[in-house]
């Protein structure tokens, strides 16, 4: 019985979800009466229906389902067509359905009311003369004579019926009492005319529109408004708790804070709550797109296939209400632009339908929206040739900027990438409304796309709006909000540390955070704050921040506390400063600005802007596609300029000549409490000797478990730049080629094999029970990189075949035994997720041990490549580790294949 | 409201006259200057209101006040009417004329108060081409009273939020 009980609460829930959907439904119905998939989509419903009360043996329910589900399938098989007559009377049905589910919830019975059966028989008259009609094939014509008679009181029922269509049918919300009563007053009234065989006081309970109230005891109906005004007044409560918490804590009464802690719970709770009542699922916005869906893929005759993800995930409706013309803009492009033709398609040996996926999750705190197409993708030559034609931007740039960015351009104003302008889109509102909209949400929008594999727009947007926890910061005399969904941690330098490990480099300063470099923002520049910055002990805060696309750290002058803070617009006077993101207010009562971390990034961007000019005005031939880098360009000799990847590098130092040792031949200095051997470069490389001076600069390495340095005479700058070296002009040993950077011939520094032209020793030693002799493949697109790691590959012992993308890596699989192999991410042609994939499908490969190395270490890259099926991943430039893994699944390799 | 308890001008013909055909306006004082806005166009009147100052802000905005749980944009009227003032001692000593519409009332910073006041429609003329030290585009109307000029100002230009310009090119 238990079990049976069960299932009862489940269908009456479910059913109860389908038939407010199905008021919709008929409604759309009826202003599209060729839906053909609507009306299997109301037929499956009232199927389902039918079939659970068979089972339980409800008859009426049973019957009238049944005779409902004999019209759709007429309507269903287009033998008839859809008009005003059958959607009322069908409407109707699914009204006594609904009083009948209102009574089974409640009793766990059938009403004993003969005004159902009255209705059964109604109906199936109706039906009947549904299927005369169909039987004559006369869907468009009159009906017959003979229905005649029948048809009036269906007619007369149809006015009443209408009204409730109207006035109710449309609402998607449940209905309470009061207001189903008076929308529904009319239709009560008739319904009572018709039905004076049954008993007043039943007619009232039981006729259908009445019962609703009891179908719905569980929801009420309320104005958004009330809703909002209570989300107002709940972050009213949230800063006056603030407040008494602080007050309490400075009184330090036992009483008192216990109290307060005891409605701290409470408002925290009512908190929620409120906020729950104002989250909505993503559905509410999805269920639109599959209609959208279908009219654009008719009107771009072309064949698209939508499939909704997570369309239970919940959001503030204020997002949801804000979202939707945003995932509209962005579904006409993916129909418009991305989704190919079918005759295209097949050419292009993909299915002749185009996939569209809109889906939708939680992530820590926030909800990604994915809409994925596996369409034609887009092209960054082209976006560039266009953004250059449209002045965008200029020549040089597009030369100089990565594939990355040229995507990101998409959402520049004034750009469009149609060809040919359709009615759907390509009228002038383009991505960067979206971008402007979703960042008014405090989300971001990313871009990724494959050529002929489609694209896929990600956006992050907060669960809410209303009130979110922030990390409070001082600034001057000043405290400000950063929201924490775009907190990564928190660490704070003394001033050892801050010596140590923030380098200063040009105009820009960078913090190694465990092997990662962080450009640092001081908020003090940003915000144009004078005076002095240091906490008491001369170190610095910083807060590592996610804006997105970047991580950065922004120094504060100090660390308030962590609050729920309740967000509150900016005036129109102050909107336009990127850095603030609203205000709030405190605790005390004072007002504290919210900062924008994606605005503060672009405060990052807008300085690397200059070097993006200088690169601009200068490169002859830099290639975009290159992986962007941060290089540290030095001197040693005059007019002789050098460039080594600011990854590897563990500080920069300045000595004085005096500093220099000369111990066993070798020069040495002191540093953190050992002698640390420093290289001459000029005594490996042709190039123009270090000029005698008082002081020298030192770049320090800390490779393999031991400090090394190169003595220069001038560090230069640091620059975050996509080059492309040319490796045949000054290819030789200590060097991996040349480039041209700020209008000058910069030559590239192979670190490792200057360190091992200095001391073959230097990489042999400490290694974690070193690996040597294995045959290494490395897929790698860029020179540079591909040089490097084959570089410091070999040096370490290994035997390193190269390939230049995915495609050469798999045919030289095919062609050679390798016990490992290396790949890059981006590639061309075939990129490393994709080999992956290849390898793990082949049943020869299948166990190679496969290293994916990468450039950037996004958690989502990582997790990727995981899933295509990559042992480790790591970051190109971080030898140690690269060789740690190599070592260690070699050696995992070796073991199993002895055992 | 202020406006309830009216201070009229002391004679009695002003009085007839403004039953008939008169516009109320609450005055106040920014160096010299005596200025005024129709009592309509005033929410309400407060006296210091403590000010956040808001770093990157247009020089005419002196930062934002917390108006019990709004958050308001305060505009200093000297530094928005391009006034010469050499009271810079302290914008937290100066004076809230709340103005504005529902949706985004504006905190206007005045030194001191005035009176409300009603004068006579007929007295009311339009700007003069030049008035000392004051741009003249916040001027809607100027009335001339004994010994004092009463500039009126034009609190829909005062509100107006700078050209939508920048937040694009972020």
């Amino acid at each position: 019985m238990g079990m049976e009980d069960d299932i009862l609460k489940d269908f009456l829930s479910e059913s109860k979800e389908n038939l407010e959907l199905l008021d919709q439904q008929f409604v759309e119905l009826e202003e599209e009466p060729d839906n053909a998939e609507l009306i299997r989509s109301i037929f499956r419903t009232i199927h389902t229906i039918k079939g659970t009360s068979g089972f339980f043996g409800f008859t009426t329910l049973e019957g009238i389902a049944h005779f409902a589900e004999d019209i759709l399938s007429k309507l269903r098989d287009g033998v008839v067509a859809v008009d005003e007559d059958i959607i009322t009377m069908l409407l109707k049905a699914v009204d006594y359905i609904k009083a009948i589910l209102a009574t089974l919830e409640q009793t766990g019975k059938e009403p004993d009311d003969t005004a159902y059966l009255d209705f059964i028989v109604d109906l199936r008259n109706f039906a009947e003369k549904v299927a005369k009609r169909a039987a004559a094939g006369g869907s468009q014509e009159e009906a017959p004579p003979a229905a005649e008679e029948a048809k009036e009181e269906p007619a007369e029922e149809s006015a009443a019926a209408e009204e409730e269509d109207k006035a109710e049918a449309a609402e998607e919300a449940p209905k309470d009492e009061p207001a189903a009563k008076e929308e529904t007053h009319k239709a009560e009234k008739k319904e009572e005319e018709k039905k004076e065989t049954a008993p007043p006081a039943k007619s009232k309970a039981a006729a259908p529109p009445v019962v609703a109230p009891q179908l719905t005891e569980t929801h009420v109906r309320v104005d958004v408004h009330l809703l909002d005004k209570l989300m107002n007044l709940a972050g009213e409560l949230v800063l006056s708790r603030n407040r008494l918490t602080q007050i309490a804590n400075q009184l330090n009464n036992p009483d008192l804070l216990t109290a307060n802690q005891r409605m701290s719970l409470a408002v925290t709770e009512i908190q929620e709550q409120i906020m729950k009542t104002r989250m909505q699922p993503i559905g509410n916005v999805f269920n639109k797109f599959p209609r959208i869906v279908r009219d654009l893929a008719r009107n771009a005759n072309k064949q698209v296939q939508l499939r909704i993800e997570g369309a239970e995930t919940e959001l503030d409706r204020s997002i949801i209400e804000v979202i939707k013309d945003p995932l509209t803009h962005m579904v006409r492009n993916s129909i418009d632009h991305g989704i190919e033709p079918p005759e295209i398609r097949v050419q292009k040996e993909k299915p002749s339908a185009g996939t569209l996926i809109m889906r939708a999750y939680h992530e820590g705190g926030q909800v990604i929206i994915e809409i994925q197409d596996d369409g034609a993708g887009i092209d960054p030559e082209k976006i560039k040739a266009k953004a250059v034609e449209k002045g965008v931007i200029t020549e040089e740039q597009a030369r100089t900027i990565s594939d990355r960015e040229a995507l990101m351009l998409i959402f520049q104003p004034g750009f469009s990438t149609a060809e040919k302008v359709t009615n759907i889109s390509g009228r002038g509102v383009g991505m960067d409304v979206v971008k402007s909209n979703i960042e008014k949400l405090g989300g971001t929008v990313e871009l990724q796309s494959v050529v002929n594999q489609g694209t896929t727009v990600r956006i992050k947007i907060p669960l809410t709006l209303a009130i979110i926890p922030a990390l409070i910061i001082r600034c001057g005399d000043q405290r400000y909000a950063i929201p924490q969904v775009n907190l990564e941690e928190l660490v704070h330098l003394n001033s050892e540390a801050q010596a140590k490990d923030v380098q200063v480099i040009g105009s820009s300063e960078f913090y190694r955070l465990r092997g990662q470099i962080l450009p640092l923002v001081r908020l003090r520049n940003v915000l144009g704050l004078e005076g002095g910055t240091e906490e008491a002990d001369g170190g610095v805060n910083i807060v590592v921040l996610n804006s997105g696309d970047r991580q950065f750290g922004l120094v504060v002058d100090g660390i308030s506390d962590s609050e729920e803070i309740v967000v509150k617009p900016l005036g129109s006077h102050l909107k336009h400063i990127p850095f603030y993101a609203g205000t709030t207010l405190m605790g005390d009562g004072r007002v504290a600005l919210i900062l924008d971390v994606v605005g503060l990034s672009s405060y990052l961007k807008l300085k690397g802007e200059e070097s993006l000019q200088q690169k601009a005005a200068v490169a002859e031939k830099v290639a975009a596609d290159e992986e962007r880098q941060f290089l540290l360009l030095f001197t040693v000799g005059e007019d002789e300029y050098f460039a080594l990847p600011l990854a590897l590098v563990n500080r920069l130092d300045k000595i004085a000549a005096t500093d220099i040792e000369m111990v066993g031949g070798r020069e040495v200095v002191q540093y953190r409490g050992h002698s640390m051997p420093i290289i001459r470069m000029e005594n490996f490389l042709p190039i123009s000797p270090l000029a005698e001076a008082d002081h020298y600069h030192l770049i320090v390495f800390h490779m393999n478990g031991k400090d090394i340095a190169f003595l220069v005479s001038q560090i230069d700058d640091s620059l975050d730049i996509a080059v492309d070296v040319e490796e045949h002009t000054f290819r030789q040993e200590g060097l991996l080629g040349s480039a041209i950077i700020k209008d000058r011939t910069t030559l590239f520094v192979d670190v490792y094999q200057l360190i091992q032209m200095y001391d073959p020793d230097f990489f042999a030693a400490p290694q974690t029970e070193t690996v040597t002799g294995g045959r290494i493949l490395l897929a790698e697109d860029s020179t540079f990189y591909r040089n490097l790691l084959s570089s410091y590959l070999e040096a370490a012992g290994f035997d390193v075949v190269t390939a230049e993308d995915g495609k050469q890596a798999w045919d030289k699989l095919q062609a050679e035994p390798f016990d490992l192999l290396i790949t890059d991410i981006e590639m061309p042609n075939m990129n490393g997720f994709e080999l992956t994939k290849q390898v793990r499908s082949s049943e020869a490969l299948k166990d190679l041990p496969i290293i994916a190395v990468t450039s950037l270490s996004g958690e989502d890259d990582r997790r990727k490549g995981l899933e295509a099926g990559v042992n480790d991943y790591q970051p190109k430039l971080d030898r140690d580790q690269v060789l740690e893994a190599v070592g260690r699944l070699l050696n995992e390799a070796r073991y199993s294949q002895a055992a | 409201m202020a406006g309830q308890n009216v201070n009229l001008p002391a004679e009695s013909e002003t009085r007839e006259i403004a039953t008939e055909e008169s516009t109320l306006f609450a005055t106040f004082y920014f160096g010299e200057h005596f200025f005024g806005l129709p009592i309509d166009e005033v929410i309400e009147i407060n006296r210091a209101l403590e000010i956040t100052p808001v770093p990157k802000a247009p020089p005419y905005v002196a930062g934002v006040v917390n108006l019990r749980g709004q958050i308001l944009t305060a505009i200093n009227l000297a530094h928005r009417i391009g006034l010469e003032c050499d009271s810079e001692k302290g914008t937290n000593s100066l004076n809230n004329v709340i103005i504005g519409h529902r949706d985004e009332p504006v905190s206007l910073l005045v030194e001191r108060i005035g009176d409300v006041m009603s004068v006579p429609k007929g007295q009311i003329e339009p700007p003069p081409d030049m008035i000392a030290g004051v741009d003249i585009r916040y001027v809607r109307q100027v009335c001339k009273l004994p010994g004092q000029l009463l500039i009126i100002l034009d609190s829909e230009e005062l509100q107006a939020p700078p050209v939508e310009s920048h937040k694009s090119e972020v």
